[in-house]
C-alpha cells in the first residue's frame, strides 16, 4: 500500500514538473504587438451588409502604420477575411492615422496608430454560425527600430440570423 | 479501519500535492506573464550599446560571423567569404523600415571614409520575397533596387536576408548591424538606430583600432 501511495505521489510530482516545463517553453514566445480585443461574437442579419466595429490594441511604446501611410514603401494596416468563411468582407473603414515624427528624423511625417483603434468592417454573412478567422496585417516600430510585418488572427463568431 | 485511514491520508496527501503544484505553477505563470508584459525601458523595443543588448548579441560576440551566400540585385550569388580579410559592417535593413533610412546616409559616409583601410558595408535587405511568384518577385526586387538608387547606396546590397535570420539571432528588429573584424569575428553589434558616432566607434573596433 505504501509503495502504491509513493508511486502515485511520484507520478503526480513528475506531472507537475512536466507542466511547469511546458509552461516555461510557452512563455518564451513573444506576445503580439497588436491584440484583437472584441467583439468575440456578433449577430447580423443573413445576406445583408452590416457594419461591425472591431477593437484592437497596440502595445505601449509602439506604433503601427495607419491604413494610409505617408510613403509607398511603408506597409499599411489592412484587415481581411478569408474567402471561404461564409462571411464576406464588403469593405472596411479605418481610422485616420495620427501624425508621428521620429526624434532622429523630425522632418519626416508618419501616419500611425497607437494605443487602441477600431476598424469598421462591413460584413455579409450567410445564415448560420461561422467561426471567422479574420486577419489584421500590420508593421510595428518604435522610435529606433522596426519589426517585420506580422498578421494576427481575430477570431470572431459571426451568427447570420435568418429574417 | 486502519487501512481506510491510510487510504484517506494518501488521498489527502495527493490532493495537497496537487494544490501545491497548482500554486507553484500559478506563481510561475504569473511571473512569466509579468516579465512578458512589462514594457521595455522607455516603452521601446530594445537596447542601444552592445553591452546591454538583447541575448543574441552576447551569443554572437567573439564568434565567427555565420557564413551565408545571398544574391545581389543583379542575381549574382555572393558568399560572405568573398570579403575575407576585410572589416565588415553587416547591416540588415528593409525598405519599409523608417529608422533604417535614418542611418543609411551615415553608413554611406562612413563606408567612403574607411574603405581605403579595408572596410566594407554589406547591406542585407529583409524585404519579403515571393519566390513562388516570378512576377511579384521581380517587382519586389525592383522596389529594393529603386530604394538603393534613390538613397545612392554605393556598397553591395544583398537580398533575401530572411533566409539567414536564424543564425543571426532571428532579426526581429531592424536595423540590426554586426561589426566583423578582418579575421571574420563579430566584435560588436547594434540593434536599432543609435548614432553615427557609435557606428563609427564599432567600425574602428572592427578595423582593429579599438574605440
Amino acid at each position: 500500500m505504501r509503495v502504491a501511495v509513493a508511486l502515485v505521489l511520484g507520478l503526480v510530482g513528475l506531472m507537475a514538473q512536466a507542466q511547469m516545463y511546458v509552461d516555461s517553453a510557452r512563455s518564451i514566445t513573444k506576445p503580439a504587438v497588436v491584440q484583437y480585443l472584441y467583439p468575440e461574437q456578433i449577430t447580423i442579419p443573413a445576406g445583408r451588409p452590416s457594419t461591425v466595429t472591431l477593437h484592437f490594441r497596440i502595445s505601449p511604446g509602439l506604433h503601427i502604420n495607419s491604413h494610409t501611410p505617408t510613403e509607398d514603401q511603408l506597409i499599411p494596416t489592412t484587415f481581411s477575411i478569408p474567402a471561404s468563411a461564409g462571411v464576406r468582407l464588403e469593405g472596411a473603414v479605418y481610422p485616420p492615422g495620427a501624425e508621428f515624427r521620429l526624434p532622429l528624423d523630425p522632418g519626416t511625417r508618419l501616419s500611425v496608430y497607437t494605443g487602441e483603434f477600431t476598424v469598421q468592417a462591413r460584413l455579409v454573412a450567410t445564415a448560420g454560425d461561422h467561426l471567422v478567422e479574420a486577419k489584421l496585417r500590420y508593421q510595428a516600430c518604435d522610435s529606433n527600430a522596426c519589426m517585420p510585418p506580422r498578421t494576427i488572427i481575430a477570431a470572431i463568431d459571426v451568427i447570420g440570423r435568418r429574417e | 479501519m486502519k487501512r481506510n485511514s491510510l487510504v484517506l491520508g494518501a488521498v489527502l496527501a495527493i490532493l495537497a500535492f496537487f494544490g501545491w503544484a497548482g500554486w507553484v505553477n500559478f506563481e510561475f505563470r504569473k511571473q512569466a506573464a509579468e516579465r512578458l508584459l512589462a514594457p521595455a525601458p522607455g516603452g521601446e523595443l530594445k537596447a542601444g550599446p552592445a553591452s546591454d543588448g538583447p541575448p543574441f548579441i552576447p551569443m554572437l560576440l567573439g564568434k565567427p560571423a555565420p557564413a551565408f551566400t545571398l544574391e545581389n540585385l543583379g542575381g549574382k550569388k555572393v558568399p560572405l567569404s568573398d570579403y575575407k580579410g576585410k572589416a565588415l559592417l553587416i547591416n540588415f535593413w528593409a525598405t519599409w523600415c523608417g529608422p533604417c533610412k535614418i542611418e543609411t546616409p551615415w553608413l554611406i559616409v562612413l563606408r567612403n571614409q574607411y574603405a581605403a583601410q579595408g572596410f566594407e558595408v554589406l547591406g542585407i535587405s529583409m524585404d519579403d520575397l515571393d519566390h513562388g511568384n516570378p512576377r511579384a518577385l521581380s517587382e519586389e526586387k525592383q522596389e529594393i533596387a529603386r530604394f538603393v538608387q534613390q538613397t545612392q547606396i554605393p556598397y553591395p546590397v544583398l537580398i533575401d536576408g530572411d533566409s539567414i535570420s536564424r543564425p543571426y539571432g532571428g532579426l526581429d528588429e531592424l536595423p540590426t548591424s554586426f561589426f566583423v573584424n578582418r579575421n571574420g569575428i563579430v566584435v560588436a553589434a547594434q540593434l536599432g538606430v543609435t548614432s553615427k558616432a557609435e557606428i563609427e566607434g564599432n567600425i574602428r573596433k572592427a578595423l582593429g583600432g579599438g574605440n
